[in-house]
């Protein structure tokens, strides 16, 4: 069985194609391992492009990893293998062999886009190195994620989530403003527990290949872009990187004011949880004091304006995670709500996905993983034209196909 | 500032950018580098980043001259345009016309105010793609909240996942909805712009940036739906790697990331820390041990690490294998070797406010190319875009400036340079904008033409 005369072997019309959403005239062969490439080529796959997921034949990490119904692990019922890889087919390569290879090859002849963030020595060994595959396929958009991108003194490094994250400046800087560290040895910096390193390297990879899309229609040509965890990471600091390209204050880990802007705007206990309060204008302080049943020491001359609230921004915190610790999280939202200020609650991600605005906005959707009823996720956006939709569910793992090869096209 | 001989890939496409805070300027700020035409509307009212700092010693409150503005809006344009008269609103409308994409993140109805909602906006140029950018987005029952940050952080369950070991949630760094949400918008352009090429039509997209920050947290989401089980949080600990972690290095609040999923890169790393005994240790022997003695695996790396120099330390576990990097500052970003040798680190000229170095695009391609030139100054552009892409006379052009359509108006004398954007009440902001130009919010009906 030859994959890309299979592949050609059924034409889609154009009508069938749109049919599948905004990108539905795209194809991809995704070689993913971990979140980063998988979520770029979810992006385009959710989106309608016809994408296929090759996995080794040990199988994509995250089929390891969860989570699992009940926490029993199995390969066809990782949480977030599925989530991940739902609206893509997928075939079993070994691709470091030579049949594997050239049919990793075969399949990329006949495709717009290979995404991968499999470690360069696999990628050598299929044949696949960027340059290789853009003198074989010249119109070919190739996409490489990695931790530190290639080219430069850490592109040999080894590298994870963690370690872009931190090597990107989103760790130092968490926990983040209005929140702060409260000592500088006991709370080190912190990472999410998440691939928030990885989502956004793959978020930013999606924008990076529509851009190669449509500079292809200028050049008639591919391109290979090349991205690291670390860079998508740091250039999402923007706002954190400003003060230092203007030599004025550097960001500090213990709430410095002369670094975050105006006083109040702090997150704090309350009786029932935790609570973002911002009243950064005096205007809104005036607002505030009057929320606090006007107490005396609002309208001090230590508080009353806003240079004076800076420069006692520590007592001035103490006094509102005093007041603010009297009242409950509902009790302090409705405040925020009557006074025109910005009081917010934390939400659990229970209280989230039990919202009334995540329900009626539908910003998590069902889908099974194994046989059990789980909610993921939805799209990021939402695109009226051309919605979000879930065709179908993520590939299975089939290891025991003694081709190698698991036909294309074998979930419905 | 550069541009390079290689074609933008998105040369041709032109951005009507309402944009405000960070979230849309940050996404057509990507899209400005890599070629596209961003005509960023300005008004008094709407100017909320020109006066937020930070400026250079001297320079406080000039409004060419703001980092936070020169940072955000660079390779843009700027047009000068009272949105509140009738003749504002037209030149938008014919600004539609020729536009490709128009973008906003105003709160939720604003835009529809002012007369320019994707309907009436369809009826000029059907091919338009318009985004619209909100902490909640523009249907739901909290459609009509507010958000910074902090808010989203919040609301969308990052923060439950975010934090030190059975302790109280903590808000994630670097304003991360907005510009999250920015990648996500330029995302959905390109992707709605791929739909017209085949069908001639444009859409509308609604970004919500606590939708962006739920793509970070799937495994959370899926464990509770799935299994009940809410998220305990571990501070920087995994479930399948030990020790993964941040530890003290040598010297005042450094720190080193560390992670350790395999036994190999354990022995490697006690060797490097010349700790041989730890090596030999049974309670941390294998994956599932050091999993099981966690706490005491921590106090042991961070006894370790902080006898170490974390450059050094770094470069020598990286050479034996071991998963090491350096925890950076944001400061240290732009001096960073890694990102300045893939060309990240990009310095840009600016007539007012000299010369400053800036974080470019994340990744870097063959056979097309990015440019990164200055932020505009204040109404630069707007001669060039109404004389030049609309067509008008130079007579009009001067009557418009004679009628102050296109004069930026100065905010009320002692009314003081704002705080960055993201700390400002959006609220107040926006009920002091209108009613600063005197429109009443009932004079707008949703869907108003002339």
């Amino acid at each position: 069985m030859t994959i890309a005369s299979e592949h050609n072997s059924r034409p889609e019309t154009h009508a069938a194609q749109l049919g599948r959403g905004a990108l539905g005239a795209l194809s991809v062969v995704e070689f993913g391992e971990g979140t980063a490439a998988a979520y770029t080529a979810k992006l385009l796959a959710d989106f309608g492009a016809d994408v296929v997921k090759v996995e080794r034949p040990q199988g994509d990490p995250t089929r390891r990893r969860g989570p699992f119904p009940d926490g029993k692990p199995d390969p066809d019922a990782s949480g977030l293998f599925m989530y991940l890889n739902a609206n893509k087919r997928g075939v079993v390569l070994d691709v470091e062999a030579g049949e594997g290879a050239e049919a990793l090859d075969r399949l990329l002849k006949s495709v717009d886009i290979f995404v991968t963030d499999v470690a360069p020595n696999v990628l050598r060994a299929a044949g696949c190195d960027p340059e290789a595959l853009r003198r074989r396929h010249p119109r070919l958009i190739v996409a490489t994620l990695s931790p530190f991108g290639r080219g430069g003194p850490w592109s040999d490094w080894r590298g994870d989530e963690l370690i872009a994250y931190a090597a990107s400046g989103m760790a130092y800087g968490t926990p983040g403003i209005p929140d702060a560290a409260e000592d500088l040895d006991g709370e080190p910096p912190l990472h999410p527990s998440c691939f928030a390193s990885e989502t956004i390297a793959g978020a930013s990879a999606a924008v990076a290949v529509m851009t190669a899309v449509t500079g292809r229609r200028h050049t008639g040509e591919g391109c290979h872009l090349d991205l690291s965890f670390q860079a998508a990471s740091a250039a999402v600091q923007i706002r954190d990187l400003m003060p230092a390209s203007y030599g004025s204050a550097v960001y500090n880990r213990l709430l410095n004011p002369t670094s975050i802007g105006r006083m109040p705007n702090f997150y704090l206990s309350c009786q029932d949880g935790y609570v973002t309060i911002a009243a950064p204008m005096d205007i809104h302080w005036n607002r505030l004091a009057e929320a606090m049943g006007n107490p005396e020491w609002a309208r001090s001359a230590d508080f009353a304006t806003e240079p004076a609230r800076a420069r006692n921004w520590i007592e001035l915190r103490e006094r509102l995670a005093t007041w603010a610790m009297g009242c409950t999280r509902a009790q302090l939202q409705s405040i925020g709500e009557r006074y025109g200020l910005m009081m917010f609650p934390f939400h659990s991600i229970r209280q989230m996905a039990e919202s009334d605005h995540a329900r009626d906005r539908a910003s998590l959707v069902d889908f099974s993983v194994g046989n059990r009823p789980a909610q993921m996720p939805g799209a990021p956006f939402k695109m009226a034209a051309t919605p979000w939709s879930l065709r179908r569910p993520a590939p299975r793992f089939s290891p025991e196909d003694d081709a190698g090869i698991a036909p294309i096209g074998e979930v419905a | 500032m550069s541009t390079s001989p290689k074609p933008l890939p998105l040369e041709g496409i032109r951005v009507l950018d309402f944009g405000q805070f960070v979230a849309i300027p940050f996404c057509t700020l990507w899209l400005g580098q890599l070629g596209a035409e961003i005509i960023s509307i300005e008004s008094s009212s709407r100017l909320t980043a020109r006066g937020a700092p930070p400026f250079e010693e001297g320079q406080e409150g000039n409004r060419n001259a703001s980092g936070y503005f020169n940072s955000l809006y660079a390779t843009k344009k700027s047009l000068t345009l009272d949105l509140a008269t009738q003749e504002g609103k037209r030149i938008v409308h014919e600004l539609v016309a020729v536009c490709d994409v128009v973008v906003e993140n105003f709160a939720t109805g604003v835009i529809e105010k002012l007369g320019f909602g994707y309907d009436v906006l369809a009826r000029i140029n059907p091919g338009i793609v318009m985004i619209s950018n909100g902490a909640f987005g523009r249907t739901g029952p909290m459609k009509d909240g507010r958000g910074l940050h902090s808010t989203v952080n919040l609301f969308s369950g990052v923060a439950d996942v975010t934090g030190y070991v059975d302790s109280g949630p903590r808000i994630m760094g670097s304003v991360l909805p907005d510009p999250l949400s920015g990648i996500y918008a330029a995302f959905a352009i390109l992707a709605a712009l791929e739909h017209r090429t085949h069908t001639g039509l444009g859409q509308y997209v609604d970004v919500a940036m606590y939708e962006a920050m739920l793509t970070l947290i799937p495994e959370a989401v899926i464990d509770l739906t799935m299994n009940g089980v809410e998220p305990r949080r571990v501070g920087n600990r995994d479930r399948q790697k030990a020790p993964h972690g941040i530890y003290p290095a040598a010297g005042e609040d450094r720190w080193l990331a560390l992670s350790i999923a395999d036994d190999q890169s354990w022995q490697a790393f006690c060797n490097v820390v010349g700790r041989t005994d730890l090596a030999s240790d049974a309670r941390f022997a294998n994956a599932p041990a050091r999993l099981k003695n966690v706490e005491a695996l921590d106090a042991e790396v961070a006894s370790c690490t902080s006898a170490h120099d974390l450059y050094e330390m770094v470069v020598q576990l990286q050479t034996a294998g071991v998963m090491a990097g350096p925890v950076l500052r944001s400061d240290e970003l732009l001096d960073n070797p890694q990102l300045d040798a893939r060309g990240m680190v990009v310095s840009i000229d600016h007539p007012v406010a000299n010369r400053h170095r800036h974080l470019g695009l994340p990744w870097t391609m063959d056979s097309l190319g990015t440019r990164s030139t200055r932020a505009p100054l204040l109404g630069e552009h707007s001669r060039e875009i109404i004389i030049g892409l609309l067509g008008r006379t130079e007579a009009e052009y001067e009557q418009m400036e004679r009628d102050r359509i296109l004069t930026w108006l100065p905010l009320r004398a002692g009314t003081p340079p704002g705080p960055p954007a993201a700390f400002r009440n959006r609220r107040g902001l926006h009920g002091l904008s209108i009613h600063h130009h005197g429109t009443g919010r009932a004079r707008h009906r949703n869907g108003d033409v002339e």
